[in-house]
């Protein structure tokens, strides 16, 4: 992961901040320290996939408080949180938010790496389903009008003599809108087409 | 008095008096307070509202008895019927009245209260007697207790009960200090009882010798107007006694009833007199009822008040005892907290040490930036460690007289060099007419201490200004003495000024959030108090007071 990830530490203990970074970059990681949420919220952050290691209580905010604020404004990194004191519900609700592991101090080093290693590839991983979104709706985006209309009765599993019959058009139109499809979307059978279609709907649903 | 030849034997409380027509000498006291409840509240620690209540009561009774008056001769037909309906009343109402003094000693443990319970209970337990006896009533069950035997039950009720009042009204202010028990009660209980039983039994043996207080059934001889007379007596002292001690509220309703007692007597045995079952002697009985009645409520009142107190009481106070377990709570997280981060930071540091060791090509700075971070967090945890151990140790609640401006000399040569690495001057003004204080010299120095090295690390955190430690000390007045410590850091943000005194609030980036409220708890456990406020032009005054050793008187122990 040496040049393709960042880890991002904010705890207010500078010590603790000082051994957190020796530690994450004996391994080879990309650390980045901050004191406080602000400025971690503030900094420049490196476009690489990452993973964020969070004190549960910080001096002037709750890190689960840190936690929904980073949902808020869309920074979606994983979360490892450690503690000084953790109890079962706070735990809980860090869990919940969607935290990758909630590690009481002091921690076995390996538990942390294991963490942030596991942070690191989730984040990866959404990256990459992000990336390949943005690409699929970037081909959605080149379909005519015609096309948009056509590629659901497709997708929906209707042939070309439905579709046509549909819309009113030639079965021949038909057929040269869905090759349009195939190709733009760069689709190589029907059900690619079909999972494709799913997961733009998916998209404009969330959206 | 001496006129009327005729007289009656009257229940226990009702009977005549020797002298003055009129109340004798405890009315007067007390009827003299009446027309002005303010003062009468303030004489007795009443209520206005109480004071009014009474001094109602009492013009109301005197207005009953001068519109009595011109009536009280005339006798009444038929009206032996109607005195066990009395007896009965006038029963419930004392035994009442006596059970709720109890009640009321047993929360508060007055040996007064318990002395006018067992006045009432005495007054109640001669009621039936009086009533069995008494010529007529139930001459159809056969009863004949002879001639002169109810009006010696009426003598010794009416003469037993302002003895007891005079017990009450002697009891020493003071409560009970043991702890609560209904032994007292039942003694007192079993001992009144066992007196009216021996009251009664030589009263029924010793017939034949009982003075002669009856002429016949309805009329008294001139011997019975001694009973009413020592009765008035008795009622003036316990009055006069009661407004001389001013002791509590409860008084002012005793001296009431005497009121009502005396006013009784005089429609009954001058008024009217003294002729039983007469307008007179009916009419004093029921204004006597009916003033005890209102006593009896008051007291019913004033009980569930007490009660509601009491209650009020431990609420409160098992509130204090969590919120001392929370702040308990409070104060072992933190201590855990504390000690536990610079730990979690040590093991951390270790890992991250072996680590860069453990490398194909170890990389030695690495591992020493690491070991010193080990050293610092280890230094850390013993700071917490110590400032624990100086606040709980043996002997911190050891207080000597101190040499305040020695005690800051020797802390500000401590912190020296300190200061002269971070380029900070230090300024120490001390009033050479400094009073010597009273504390505990090792918590102290550690205040001042821990104050000094907040003040460094504030102006260490800022850059490119002039950095002057300025610590002041001088006699207050008020036996107090005050210490500043003044920096020209970055100040303490207003928003904060109060919370930096709680665990975990702390202005410095890797500040504790501890030091600041264990120097509260060391300077209020001292009867001092430390605050801070904005310093000018910049930077932030900590000022502690402590008191001095000029005001010796229980110095040692002002610790809350």
């Amino acid at each position: 992961m040496t040049e393709q990830s960042a880890v991002f530490v904010v705890d207010d203990d500078h010590s603790v901040r000082a051994s957190l970074e020796s530690l994450l970059s004996s391994e080879g990681h990309d650390v980045h320290v901050f004191g406080s949420a602000e400025a971690f919220i503030a900094a420049e952050r490196p476009d690489l996939p990452g993973c964020m290691v969070l004190d549960v209580r910080l001096r002037r905010e709750s890190g689960l408080e840190v936690q929904r604020e980073l949902g808020r404004r869309g920074i979606d990194l994983p979360v490892v949180f450690i503690t000084g004191h953790g109890d079962v519900p706070m735990s809980v609700a860090a869990m919940k938010a969607g935290a990758i592991e909630f590690l009481l101090k002091p921690f076995r080093d390996q538990d942390l790496l294991d963490a942030v290693n596991k942070g690191i590839a989730i984040d990866q991983s959404r990256r990459e389903r992000a990336a390949r979104m943005a690409e699929l709706r970037d081909r959605f985006a080149a379909l005519t009008p015609r096309e948009r209309e056509i590629m659901p009765l497709v997708a929906g599993g209707l042939l070309n003599k439905q579709i046509a019959g549909h819309l009113q058009l030639s079965e021949v139109t038909v057929k040269v809108h869905r090759a349009q499809i195939m190709q733009k979307l760069r689709a190589r059978s029907l059900p690619d087409l079909v999972r494709m279609a799913d997961r733009l709907a998916d998209d404009i649903a969330k959206a | 008095m001496t006129t009327s030849t005729r007289t009656l034997g009257g229940l226990a409380p009702a009977t005549g008096r020797a002298s003055a027509p009129v109340p004798g000498p405890a009315s007067g006291a007390a009827a003299g307070t009446a027309p002005r409840g303010g003062a009468l509240a303030a004489l007795f620690h009443a209520t206005a509202t109480q004071a009014g209540v009474a001094v109602v009561v009492v013009l109301a009774l005197l207005a009953a008895l001068v519109g009595t008056a011109p009536f009280a001769r005339q006798p009444t037909q038929g009206t032996e019927i109607l005195v066990p309906a009395y007896a009965a009343a006038s029963f419930v109402l004392e035994t009442l009245t006596a059970a709720l003094l109890f009640a009321m000693f047993h929360v508060q443990r007055s040996r007064a209260l318990l002395r006018l319970a067992a006045g009432y209970l005495f007054a109640a337990l001669m009621v039936p007697a009086w009533a069995l006896t008494f010529p007529g009533v139930l001459s159809g069950l056969g009863v004949d207790a002879g001639l002169q035997t109810t009006a010696a039950i009426a003598a010794v009720r009416r003469l037993g009960f302002p003895l007891f009042v005079l017990g009450y009204a002697l009891a020493p202010v003071c409560s009970d200090t043991s702890p609560r028990s209904l032994v007292p009660i039942l003694r007192t209980v079993l001992a009144v009882a066992g007196l009216a039983a021996v009251c009664l039994w030589l009263i029924v043996e010793g017939r034949p010798v009982l003075p002669g207080f009856m002429a016949d059934d309805r009329d008294v001889t001139r011997l019975w107007y001694r009973v009413p007379a020592v009765a008035i007596l008795l009622y003036g002292l316990a009055a006069a006694i009661l407004v001389w001690r001013r002791r509590f509220a409860l008084d002012m309703w005793v001296c009431l009833v005497l009121v009502s007692l005396t006013v009784e007597l005089a429609l009954m045995s001058w008024l009217g007199g003294a002729t039983r079952l007469g307008v007179g002697w009916w009419a004093g009985r029921l204004y006597g009822l009916a003033a005890a009645s209102i006593v009896l409520l008051v007291l019913l009142s004033e009980t569930t008040t007490v009660h509601l107190r009491l209650a009020r009481a431990v609420a409160a106070e098992r509130r204090a005892r969590q919120d001392r377990l929370t702040a308990m709570e409070a104060l072992s997280a933190t201590i855990a907290h504390e000690i536990n981060q610079p730990l979690a930071s040590m093991v951390t540091n270790a890992d991250a040490g072996l680590r860069w060791l453990g490398k194909a090509e170890p990389r030695i700075d690495m591992v020493d930036a690491a070991l010193r971070r080990i050293v610092a967090d280890g230094h850390r945890a013993n700071k917490v460690v110590v400032g624990i151990r100086t606040m709980f140790m043996t002997g911190a609640q050891e207080r000597e007289p101190l040499d305040l401006g020695a005690l800051l000399r020797e802390t500000v040569r401590d912190k020296a060099s300190e200061a002269r690495a971070a380029g900070i001057a230090i300024d120490l003004d001390l009033d050479p007419a400094l009073p010597p204080v009273i504390g505990n010299a090792l918590q102290l120095r550690q205040v001042v201490a821990n104050l000094i090295e907040n003040a460094i690390d504030a102006m260490t955190a800022t850059a490119g200004r002039e950095r002057r430690l300025r610590i002041a000390a001088r006699g207050a007045e008020r036996g107090e003495a005050e210490v500043s410590v003044a920096d020209t850091g970055g100040g303490v943000p207003p928003e904060l000024a109060e919370r930096i005194f709680e665990p975990f609030v702390s202005t410095k980036p890797e500040g504790m959030g501890m030091g600041l409220m264990f120097c509260r708890a060391v300077v209020e456990a001292h009867g001092g108090r430390l605050w801070v406020a904005p310093a000018r032009p910049r930077g932030a005054v900590f000022a502690f007071s402590i008191p001095t050793a000029l005001v010796p008187t229980n110095a040692p122990e002002v610790s809350r």
